[in-house]
């Protein structure tokens, strides 16, 4: 394990944006207080792009540690680090949110005259606590940040969604999820007794790692993590939230629940390699989910009429894929998976940032509302398109690198599921291609189309970044796969080596 | 068992103090006119106890489960001591006496001072109840608390209904406390018979005969009937429900139900005194309970009403502290006893939030409100933190006490059962959290202006502010009351050795 460091970069990372939460929950002029979110927004990116450099690819182990007790008479620490997994989605992490805030830049102060900064607020919390998953290190610490993010999302979606079905919606993403921490929180608990033999409990991941479970606890464990991050990915019996959030949440929302896997991470960070023997064993049953998310996804994305929708049903398909990566436990599958989370991360919520833009203009994203907004609004189309394309997997695009390494393990472990994924890509690529060529070409139906500003510079600016990454990471994937490296080989050494 | 004198800790004797200072202002406060000088007068009396309440947290010794700062009276069998856990209800029921009684003043239609002075006399009864070691005593304390809330409930009542919700009351409770006494009887008596003749209430004289078997189940059950009355435990809840549909809006349920004296007096006399016959029918009230869970959960689905909904929630999560105490290991006690006191905090929050709706809105039915975020966020946050502490959602005390109580229980009952529980409570929570939605959230009915509802007030954001503060502070921080409970409950553990 490396020293601790220095400089608290991380609790920093975690403080900014609560920091500008709190800013602009108690600025009563909306104007400022959007500023002021933008402003903590871009700090933490920085902040995150810092974490990325003061990182060194070359070490496996984890870095940027921060410690600190917590609760001792529990055993409980404050236990923050990164590690190659982590490490890239905290930037990733950071840009989506400056792209939900700008994308929230009038939306929130037209639902609700009272407080004009809690929308910005509400979207700083949630970013605090996305961060602190990625880098939390002790398990209950974890499962904290794990829950937080829940009540920003619940408000979020409840007071500025869309449509009459918003508020259930909101409650039932609540709930879902809350069932879903009840097996998450036993699995923890139970590795955090089962690693000792009844003596003092242990939670911080670095020893948990270094110390096996006997193997009948590992079955058990590994099947309610399964289950407890299986209902955030989500796996395909647990999505029921996802198509009603997708259409209820607002669209800068949507972004982040479909962008930010959390579930799948848990799955990297914690599920396996902690519950080593049980996920080599049970490899089949993610390969299992994994084809079935890529087919369902790509099916009901077909025949969905919504963009947002069909975007949300094709993130199925897509993490169905990172689990099949996952599950052949080679380094060329993990790191095509942690490509494939990254790139999605930044091309889904690019897309639903785009949808979140012709909301704003045309007041809906349904096909059927739509038609020939290529004509007026150009930009917009174009940047649609590309990052639609980026989450099929074009060559050219980052998608492509991720999406080759989890085929080509695929199809080397699993044949009949590599397969699968082969036609699954084809799906996805028709799901996309033709409810995009019935809302854009065409004759435009309604004036409303023809009225439409194309993007303005501020939206413009949001998503330049988005599509220079998706551009240059697929042109040059190399350093990225360079940083995942150390770390993707000393996870499949881990899981190996039993 | 032994006992450290209060001489050797503190110049004052604390714990008669704390009986004292409460009884004095109420009963002076009863003599005085309706004024202002009698409101600050009462405030200070409930100020002052909180203070010496901390004091004595200051003071008290938690490296020991020895019981603390004795206090002996023989004539009058009068026997008072406290160690870590009472502390932690005492700290509580302090902290409740000074919110009440700045809550309870902002109400127009009743005399502020006779309901202050009423509160006080109640705060010091319960810490009669909580500082005892008699049970004759414990006893008495509880048919005072008894008396005057169902004063209470007959004087002020909200609605026309009164009259059922008094009489429920009554029936169940002087029923309960009857059983509480028999109980105690029972246990004295069967001293008496060992020892030869000399009658004794005294946990310490009880302790030290040897336990006897045929009446033991008989004391059990009596006296653990008795306690889950008060608790009140499926399926023995049926006062609750009304008492809180129609009775005072909070004032009645939070004296009630803020300081679980029920569960507090099983820790302290149930567990101890009737050891064996605990182990022998432990599965028994562990399945009640966990029923008790789930029923309430599905009753609470059904309400209408936010207080009848909030009083199945409390019965729902009353059941898990229950299972925690009946897991008689040392996590699951410790955890049950802090789940009682977040519950006791949280359920307060909640209920004097839905009291300060009711001033605005005139009613809790849930059809009848909605759109009370945009007038009053402060009131509508405290009461969401309130029910997710309910929920255990960490970053609030229930997190961690819940955590320890399905440790416990998975290691004394097994995985299938506690996750259960488990997901039973997430459904109780789910449903407050369904109600919390419609009467904040979802748009206003028509019959309910936007004028009507009035910005919160400063003693408003007093009171739910201190409460949140508290509730919040323990959550992120709660090394300090794992550290006092810890040796206290190590030691009610002892009577329980493990396999």
């Amino acid at each position: 394990m490396a020293e601790a460091s220095t400089w608290p970069l991380l609790s920093l990372l975690l403080v900014l944006p609560l920091a500008g939460a709190l800013a602009s929950a108690l600025l009563r002029r909306p104007p400022w207080a959007q500023r002021i979110a933008l402003g903590s927004a871009g700090l933490t990116l920085f902040c995150s792009l810092l974490v990325v450099y003061a990182f060194d690819a070359g070490d496996p182990e984890f870095q940027l540690l921060e410690s600190a007790p917590w609760i001792p008479g529990l055993n409980i620490r404050y236990l923050v680090g990164i590690d190659g997994i982590s490490v890239l989605f905290l930037p990733a992490t950071a840009l989506l949110f400056c792209g939900a805030v700008v994308a929230g830049w009038r939306v929130s102060a037209t639902a609700s005259p009272l407080a004009p900064g809690l929308y910005f607020a509400l979207l700083l919390l949630l970013e605090a606590a996305t961060l602190g998953v990625f880098c939390a290190l002790d398990t209950i610490l974890f499962f904290c940040f794990w829950e937080f993010t829940l009540l920003p999302l619940y408000f979020l979606v409840s007071l500025w969604g869309l449509g009459a079905a918003r508020q259930r919606a909101a409650v039932r993403y609540f709930l879902v999820m809350l069932a879903g921490g009840v097996p998450l929180l036993f699995g923890l608990l139970g590795l955090a007794f089962g690693s000792t033999g009844g003596g003092v409990p242990v939670f911080d991941l670095p020893t948990l790692l270094v110390t096996p479970l006997p193997e009948r606890s590992q079955y058990l464990i590994f099947l309610l993590l399964l289950l407890g991050f299986g209902v955030k990915v989500p796996l395909v019996p647990l999505h029921t939230w996802l198509p009603s959030m997708a259409m209820g949440a607002p669209a800068a929302i949507t972004a982040l629940l479909v962008g930010l896997k959390l579930g799948a991470y848990g799955l990297i960070r914690f599920a396996i390699p902690l519950a080593p023997l049980a996920a080599r064993d049970l490899h089949w049953l993610l390969a299992g989910f994994g084809t079935v998310a890529i087919l369902y996804g790509g099916v009901a994305a077909l025949t969905h009429s919504n963009l947002r929708g069909m975007l949300a049903y094709s993130s199925l398909a897509h993490v169905g894929l990172v689990l099949l990566g996952l599950a052949s436990f080679s380094v060329y599958g993990l790191q095509g998976a942690l490509l494939q989370l990254l790139n999605f991360s930044v091309a889904a919520g690019g897309g639903f940032l785009v949808l979140s833009f012709l909301q704003r203009r045309i007041g809906s994203t349904d096909i059927t509302q739509l038609g020939g907004a290529l004509h007026s609004m150009p930009r917009l189309s174009g940047f649609f398109l590309f990052f639609g394309l980026a989450g099929i997997g074009l060559p050219g695009t980052s998608g492509f690198p991720g999406e080759l390494l989890i085929i080509v393990t695929a199809l080397h472990d699993h044949t009949g599921a590599g397969l699968a994924a082969l036609f699954g890509m084809v799906l996805a690529t028709a799901a996309f291609l033709s409810p995009f060529r019935l809302a854009f070409f065409g004759p435009e139906k309604r004036p409303a189309m023809a009225a439409a500003e194309d993007l303005l510079p501020r939206e413009m600016a949001v998503l330049l970044p988005p599509s220079l990454l998706i551009l240059t990471v697929g042109i040059h994937p190399l350093p990225i796969l360079d940083l995942l490296r150390p770390t993707a080989e000393a996870w499949v050494a881990a899981l190996a080596g039993l | 068992m032994s006992e450290i004198w209060w001489a050797a800790q503190v110049g004052y004797p604390p714990l008669a103090t704390l009986q004292w200072l409460p009884l004095a202002g109420g009963l002076l406060l009863l003599v005085m006119r309706e004024d202002d000088l009698a409101l600050v007068l009462g405030r200070l009396f409930a100020v002052g106890e909180l203070v010496v309440a901390i004091d004595l947290y200051a003071r008290i010794d938690v490296s020991t489960g020895v019981l603390q700062f004795a206090e002996r009276l023989d004539l009058f069998a009068y026997h008072a001591a406290a160690d870590g856990v009472s502390m932690l209800f005492i700290l509580l029921a302090a902290l409740l006496g000074v919110l009440l009684s700045f809550y309870g003043m902002a109400r127009q239609q009743i005399s502020p001072v006779q309901l202050l002075s009423l509160l006080l006399i109640i705060e010091s009864a319960q810490m009669t109840m909580l500082t005892t070691m008699n049970l004759l005593w414990f006893a008495g304390a509880s048919a005072v608390q008894l008396v005057v809330v169902g004063y209470l409930l007959w004087r002020w009542a909200s609605a026309r209904e009164e009259n059922l919700a008094l009489s429920r009351f009554l029936q169940y409770q002087v029923f309960g406390w009857a059983l509480l006494v028999a109980g105690a009887v029972v246990l004295a008596w069967s001293h008496a018979d060992v020892i030869g003749g000399r009658w004794s209430f005294d946990l310490f004289d009880l302790l030290r005969t040897p336990q006897i078997g045929k009446y033991q189940s008989a004391a059990f059950y009596l006296l653990f009937y008795g306690l889950a009355i008060r608790t009140p435990l499926f399926p023995l809840h049926g006062w609750l429900p009304n008492s809180a549909g129609y009775g005072l809006i909070a004032v009645g349920p939070v004296l009630l139900l803020g300081v679980k004296v029920g569960i507090y007096g099983m820790a302290r006399f149930l567990l101890p005194l009737t050891a064996e016959a605990v182990i022998i029918w432990q599965p028994y009230v562990v399945a009640f309970a966990m029923v008790g869970v789930f029923f309430a959960a599905v009753m609470a689905f059904r309400q209408a009403n936010l207080r009848r909904l909030m009083a199945f929630a409390v019965v729902s999560h009353t059941s898990l502290i229950v299972i925690g105490l009946f897991t008689l290991h040392p996590a699951g006690l410790q955890g049950a006893l802090l789940l009682a006191v977040n519950f006791g905090l949280a359920i307060t929050v909640m209920l004097l939030m839905v009291g300060y709706v009711y001033r605005r809105t005139g009613t809790t039915s849930l059809d009848r409100l909605g759109g009370l975020f945009d007038r009053i966020p402060f009131i509508t946050v405290a009461f969401l933190i309130g029910g997710l502490a309910l929920l255990g959602m960490p970053g609030t005390p229930g997190f961690d006490a819940v955590h320890l109580v399905l440790e416990a229980s998975i290691e004394t009952f097994g995985a299938l059962p506690t996750i259960a529980t488990a997901l039973g409570n997430v459904a109780a929570a789910g449903f407050l959290l369904w109600a919390f939605q419609r009467a904040f959230l979802a748009p206003r009915p028509r019959d309910l202006p936007a004028a009507r509802i009035a910005p919160t007030s400063a003693m408003e954001y007093f009171v739910g502010g201190a409460t949140l503060l508290v509730l919040l502070a323990a959550g992120f921080y709660p090394e300090p009351w794992l550290r006092l409970t810890d040796s206290a409950t190590q030691s009610l553990a002892a009577y329980f050795p493990h396999g």
